[in-house]
């Protein structure tokens, strides 16, 4: 019996070692393939000068640097937000950046950082506003429901423990590890705060179904919990005109313009005409309403409007209906053509691509109309 | 039941981690291919058809989108909304990106609701894969049925 299985094990053996030694090849091959040691990263012409360990996505690699590109998918390639130039030569676009950029940005070399991986020396651009990008160490202060959907988040800034902003700017909120989500990712929301409030942000979540951050604020979430934060992103803020502000959003939108006006009233700079459109469905859904009534008083340009687009009997609603589209679209209208009119606005994409179509029937410029088009 | 190399592959994207943190299988232990057989015996049973299934959550989807990101009523009984986010998903199966576009779905009548993406919509479609058991975005066949009203 013996003689017959010993070929067998000497066999189960001999494949056995094979299998060890050729493992510990491809493992020895794999350290030397993938080592790129040191390269250096060159930002906007000498601004400034990185030495990296290569091998790494470009976008974790400058993070590592502290340098945070904005970056809505954390790194999956789903977001397309992360774009950045890449001047020197480092072979064509990648299937997987391809279908987020259009063909002017591939033609201008722009790359979508979490997709390059740094593998020699770099030379990139990036907007000089990155490099105030931070990453602040928090705590929840206070986790509060507005409405059945949408909690208050505000969060005490640890370290570094104050922050400077311009009011519309939003934060990647960094959702750590939990239940069956195995990674760190990164959500963009906006400021509900104002900049004069240096110590603290606010935030306002509204639960997505199967939505990774807004599950995990909604059940996760609780006061005392460390959390960080990096920020502040973005180009949507207040421009400093005299035309008419034509601020709309709906849900969780409401942050940035909140923050805005409030920016606004503690600089005392309440000269303006203000028109905020503010759709809901039912009476349930609408917050805030109190403070901005309160803010009418003391800046007589300024007019809240909120709008419901399915009031229920119960809600005993005297005021706007309809979607928040059809009331701006009835208002610009009373507002005169004549006058010069600014858009400020904060919601879906769908949302925002019918206010922009409602305002430039209206002429309202394009270019007078600010967004940061982000769910 | 063994996986072809392709649906291994397919089965490996479909992993946590990989195009969506919470994956595609659930906590589902049957293969793929079995996943597939079973919903498409059970829509069979319920006499529920693919394509009309598809038409009708497109539908919601298109009308949905009028809501501007709150609900809205449509035909007076299915409130719907629908979440955009930034960005697109890759299908696993390799044909084609789908917009992160979330769909709430619920029948007023009965109080039944489902969730589905624009994704989930094309594996329903060209794939007949209904997600696995667990999966948060599972369609099953049955709340399918009673949720459109088939």
């Amino acid at each position: 019996m013996l003689t017959v299985l010993l070929p067998a094990v000497y066999a189960a053996a001999v494949i056995g070692g094979i299998s060890v030694v050729l493992a510990l090849m491809l493992s020895v091959v794999d350290r030397i393939m993938n080592n790129y040691g040191e390269v250096k990263i060159n930002i906007n012409q000498g601004q400034k000068d990185l030495q990296v360990k290569g091998g790494s996505p470009l976008l974790s690699t400058l993070a590592e640097q502290k340098i945070y590109l904005p970056s809505a998918c954390g790194g999956k390639g789903t977001c397309g937000t992360c774009k950045c130039k890449v001047t020197s030569d480092i072979g064509p676009h990648l299937p997987t950046e391809s279908p987020l950029l259009t063909t002017a940005e591939m033609k201008e070399n722009i790359r979508l950082a979490c997709q390059v991986k740094v593998k020699s020396n770099l030379s990139i651009e990036i907007p000089e506003a990155l490099f105030n990008i931070k990453e602040f160490k928090t705590t929840v202060d206070s986790i509060v429901d507005v409405t059945h959907d949408i909690k208050e988040v505000y969060l005490k800034l640890d370290n570094p423990f104050s922050i400077s902003f311009k009011a519309g700017q939003y934060a990647q909120l960094v959702i750590p590890p939990y239940d069956k989500i195995k990674n760190e990712n990164q959500r963009a929301y906006s400021f509900l705060s104002t900049p004069q409030e240096t110590g603290r942000v606010g935030f306002l979540i509204r639960l997505v179904p199967g939505g990774i951050a807004t599950s995990y604020v909604h059940q996760y979430l609780n006061k005392g919990d460390s959390f960080r934060i990096i920020a502040p992103v973005g180009d949507f803020f207040l421009r400093e005109t005299d035309a008419i502000m034509l601020c709309v959003a709906g849900g969780s939108g409401m942050a940035p313009l909140h923050s805005i006006l409030f920016d606004m009233v503690n600089k005392g700079n309440t000269n303006r005409e203000v028109w905020y459109f503010f759709g809901a469905v039912t009476k349930s859904d609408l917050f805030y309403v109190e403070k901005f009534r309160e803010l009418e008083k003391k800046w007589p340009g300024f007019h809240f409007v909120p709008a419901l687009s399915e009031p229920k009997p119960e809600d005993k609603w005297t005021g706007e209906t309809g979607l928040i589209t059809e009331v701006l679209d009835r208002y610009i209208l009373k507002l005169g053509a004549d006058r010069e009119k600014e858009g400020y606005l904060c919601g879906s994409p769908g949302m925002i691509n019918a206010c922009v179509n409602v305002m430039k029937k209206h002429k309202v410029k394009e270019e007078k109309i600010y967004y940061d088009k982000f769910a | 039941m063994k996986l072809s190399p392709d649906q291994k592959k397919v089965s490996e994207k479909m992993r946590p981690g990989v195009i969506t943190q919470g994956g595609f299988l659930g906590d589902d232990t049957r293969l793929l291919p079995e996943i597939i057989q079973k919903d498409e015996e059970r829509m069979e049973y319920l006499k529920t058809d693919w394509d009309m299934v598809s038409k009708v959550l497109r539908r919601f989807l298109k009308e949905g989108k009028k809501g501007l990101g709150e609900p809205i009523t449509i035909d007076e009984k299915w409130l719907v909304k629908v979440d955009e986010s930034r960005g697109f998903l890759p299908c696993p199966f390799g044909d084609g990106l789908h917009r992160k576009t979330t769909v709430t779905l619920k029948n007023k009548t009965n109080d039944k609701s489902l969730v589905y993406t624009a994704l989930t919509l094309h594996l329903l479609k060209n794939h007949h894969f209904l997600q696995g058991k667990g999966s948060f975005f599972r369609l099953e066949p049955d709340t399918l049925k009673e949720v459109l009203e088939l």
